[in-house]
C-alpha cells in the first residue's frame, strides 16, 4: 500500500463521516455555517494528528490490556490543549463551537483510528492517516455546512447570497442537520450502488 | 419546586438531548432498530448518566475547583466515565449475565456516548447544586430513552415500508429523526 | 500482583506526562485568556456607559451585606472626577442557568443607559435572543424611577418591556436583574 494511499483513503473511500458514519454528533450540531465547519475540522485534525503520532510512537510499549485508557488519556490531553489554545487565540470560534470542543474526546473517529491504525503502524503512515481522515472529515463537514448555511441563512462564509426572509430557518435548526446528512448519505449510497 | 419542574420538562422535551442538542446520535442510530434493544440501552444509559453526573459533580466541586485545575475537566471527566462504565459492566456481568448478553457491545460504547460527557459538562456549566444535577441528569437520560424508544418503534414499522434502496438504514433514520426533531421543536413554546 | 502494579505505574506515568503537557499549555494560555476577558469587560463597560471616561470598581463601598444577591459588582463611571454613571453586573437566574448582564445607569438623567448580556445558556433561537440588540435596546432610556415589568404585547406604558416571543422566563429574568440594579441605583445614587 503506497503511502499516498494512506492519505487519500480518508478523503473518499473511507471518509469517516460519510462512509464509516462516525463522528456524527458534532457534524450535526455545529454545521450551521461554513466557518464553523472549517474551525471544527481544523481542531479535529489537530487532535487526531497529535493522538496518532503519540500513540504510534508508543505502540510498542503500551501494554495491551490498558491500551484503551492510555488512548483516552492521550486524546483527552490533546483535546484540552486544543480547547485552551482556541480559547486564547481564536475566541470567536471557541464560543461558536462551545461544548463540542471538549466533546472531540468522544469522537469515535479518533479512538477508532488509534485502535485500528496508529497502534499497529509506524509514525509516518500514521501521520498521513491522520491528515487524510482529518481532511476527509473537514470536507464532509464543509459540505454539510454549505447546504445548511446557504439554504438556512442565505449566506456562504458570511457573504449574503439572498435575502434572509427567503431562507429556510429550519435548515440551521436541529431538523435541518438530520435531514441534510440523511439525504447526503442516501445520495452517496445510490452513487455507490450505481458504480458497483 | 418550579425550578425542578422546568429542568425536567426542558431536558425531556424542549432541549431533548438527541433531537435538539445532537448528543448521543451514534447509539441513537445504532441501537434503535429493535424496541427491546432500545429499552435495554435506555436503561443502561440512565444508570450511567445519573451516576456519572453525580461523580463528576463531586470531582468538580471538591477537586477541580478548589485546586483551580478546571482545565483538567475533560481529561478527568472522561476517565471517570470510562472507569464507571467498566465498573458497571463488571457488576452486570456478575449479577445479571442475561442482561449482560443482551446489551452486548453497547455497554462499553456508552463511554463514547457524547450524551454522557455532554450532560456532565452541562451540569457544571449551568452551575447546578447536587440535587439539581441528579434531576438534570436523570431527565436527560429519560429524554434520551424517549427519543430512542420512539425511533425504535418507527423503525420497526419502516421495515415493512417501501423505501428506495439507497435510503435504507441510516439515511431514512436520519430523515425520520429530522421529522421527530421538528415535532419536538413544537414544545419550545411550552415555558 | 506485580503485573497489575506495572500496568498501574505505566498508566500513572502516561497520565503524569499528559497532565504536565496540559498544565504547560494552560500556563501559556491563561494570561492571554485573562487579558481577553479584561479587554472585553472594559469594552462592555464603554458600551453600556459611553459617557464615562474612567470606571472604578466600588463594589466594596456599595454592596453591603443586605444588598440584593443578584448584584455582583458595582462600578462607578467618572468623567472629570465627577460620577456620571453606574454600571451594575447582575446575575439573575434564567431558564438554563445564570445570565450575566451589565446594566448602565445615568446618574444625571436617572435613566437606564443600556444593558448588555454578557453570557447566557438559554435556548438557542429563543431565550438566547436576549443577547440580540433588538431585545437589549428595549431597555435603553428607561426611567430609573420605577420597576420595569414584562408584557407579551407591545408596551403601552413607559415602564413596560416586551418579552421575547416564547421566552417569557428569559425576559423576566433579565428584567428582574435590571430591576434589582435599578432599586440599588435609586437608593444609593439618586438624591
Amino acid at each position: 500500500m503506497s503511502l499516498l494511499n494512506e492519505f487519500t483513503k480518508g478523503i473518499i473511500k473511507e471518509n469517516p463521516l460519510f462512509r464509516l458514519v462516525l463522528g456524527t454528533c458534532p457534524s450535526l450540531a455545529i454545521t450551521t455555517s461554513v466557518d464553523n465547519g472549517l474551525g471544527m475540522g481544523v481542531a479535529f485534525t489537530g487532535v487526531l494528528l497529535g493522538s496518532n503520532i503519540v500513540i504510534s510512537a508508543m505502540r510498542r510499549i503500551i501494554p495491551d490490556s490498558i491500551r484503551i485508557p492510555v488512548y483516552i488519556v492521550v486524546i483527552a490531553s490533546f483535546v484540552t490543549m486544543t480547547d485552551l489554545l482556541m480559547h486564547a487565540y481564536t475566541p470567536a470560534m471557541y464560543k461558536a463551537l462551545g461544548i463540542f470542543i471538549p466533546l472531540i474526546v468522544v469522537n469515535c473517529i479518533i479512538i477508532g483510528r488509534a485502535e485500528a491504525f496508529a497502534n499497529r503502524n509506524s509514525i509516518v503512515p500514521s501521520v498521513l492517516d491522520a491528515l487524510g481522515m482529518g481532511v476527509g472529515y473537514t470536507l464532509a463537514l464543509v459540505l454539510l455546512c454549505t447546504f445548511r448555511e446557504v439554504l438556512g441563512a442565505g449566506t456562504f462564509l458570511g457573504v449574503r447570497l439572498f435575502p434572509e426572509s427567503r431562507a429556510a430557518i429550519m435548515m440551521i435548526l436541529a431538523p435541518g442537520g438530520f435531514v441534510t446528512l440523511g439525504c447526503i448519505l442516501g445520495f452517496l449510497n445510490k452513487m455507490q450502488s450505481k458504480t458497483a | 419546586m418550579q425550578d425542578y419542574f422546568i429542568i425536567v420538562i426542558s431536558a425531556v422535551l424542549i432541549n431533548n438531548i438527541v433531537l435538539s442538542q445532537f448528543l448521543g446520535i451514534c447509539p441513537f442510530l445504532g441501537v434503535s432498530k429493535k424496541l427491546s434493544a432500545a429499552l435495554g440501552m435506555g436503561a443502561a444509559v440512565t444508570f450511567v448518566l445519573v451516576l456519572a453526573g453525580l461523580l463528576t459533580w463531586f470531582f468538580q466541586v471538591y477537586i477541580l475547583n478548589p485546586f483551580n485545575i478546571g482545565y483538567m475537566q475533560t481529561v478527568a471527566f472522561i476517565l471517570i466515565i470510562g472507569a464507571l462504565v467498566q465498573f458497571v459492566e463488571m457488576v452486570i456481568r456478575k449479577y445479571s449475565p442475561g442482561l449482560y448478553k443482551a446489551l452486548g457491545i453497547y455497554l462499553p460504547l456508552i463511554t463514547t456516548n457524547c450524551a454522557v460527557l455532554g450532560v456532565a459538562i452541562l451540569n457544571i456549566q449551568k452551575d447546578f447544586s447536587l440535587v439539581k444535577t441528579l434531576v438534570h441528569s436523570a431527565s436527560h437520560a429519560a429524554g434520551f430513552s424517549l427519543a430512542l424508544i420512539l425511533m425504535a418503534g418507527i423503525r420497526e414499522r419502516l421495515e415493512s415500508a417501501d423505501i428506495p434502496k439507497c435510503m435504507e438504514g441510516v439515511p431514512i433514520s436520519l430523515v425520520t429523526a429530522s421529522l421527530m426533531s421538528i415535532a419536538f421543536l413544537g414544545f419550545s413554546g411550552l415555558i | 500482583m506485580l503485573d497489575i502494579m506495572k500496568l498501574a505505574v505505566f498508566l500513572l506515568v502516561v497520565s503524569a506526562v499528559a497532565a504536565f503537557g496540559v498544565g504547560y499549555v494552560n500556563s501559556m494560555t491563561a494570561p492571554v485568556i485573562d487579558k481577553q476577558a479584561l479587554r472585553m469587560k472594559t469594552d462592555s463597560f464603554k458600551e453600556v456607559c459611553p459617557q464615562g471616561e474612567e470606571v472604578k470598581n466600588e463594589s466594596e463601598r456599595f454592596l453591603k451585606k443586605n444588598a440584593n444577591p443578584l448584584i455582583k459588582e458595582v462600578n462607578v463611571a467618572y468623567k472629570g472626577g465627577v460620577p456620571v454613571g453606574v454600571i451594575y453586573t447582575i446575575e439573575p437566574k434564567g431558564f438554563g442557568g445564570p445570565i450575566s448582564i451589565l446594566a448602565g445607569f445615568d446618574i444625571g438623567a436617572r435613566k437606564v443607559t443600556a444593558i448588555k448580556v454578557l453570557s447566557q445558556t438559554e435556548t438557542p433561537g429563543l431565550g438566547a435572543k436576549a443577547k440580540d440588540p433588538s431585545f437589549q435596546d428595549r431597555y435603553k432610556g428607561k426611567s430609573a424611577e420605577a420597576d420595569l415589568e414584562v408584557t407579551k404585547t407591545p408596551p403601552t406604558k413607559d415602564t413596560q418591556i416586551q418579552a421575547i416571543t416564547a421566552s417569557t422566563i428569559t425576559s423576566k429574568a433579565v428584567t428582574s436583574g435590571v430591576n434589582a440594579a435599578r432599586d440599588h441605583f435609586a437608593g444609593n445614587f439618586v438624591k
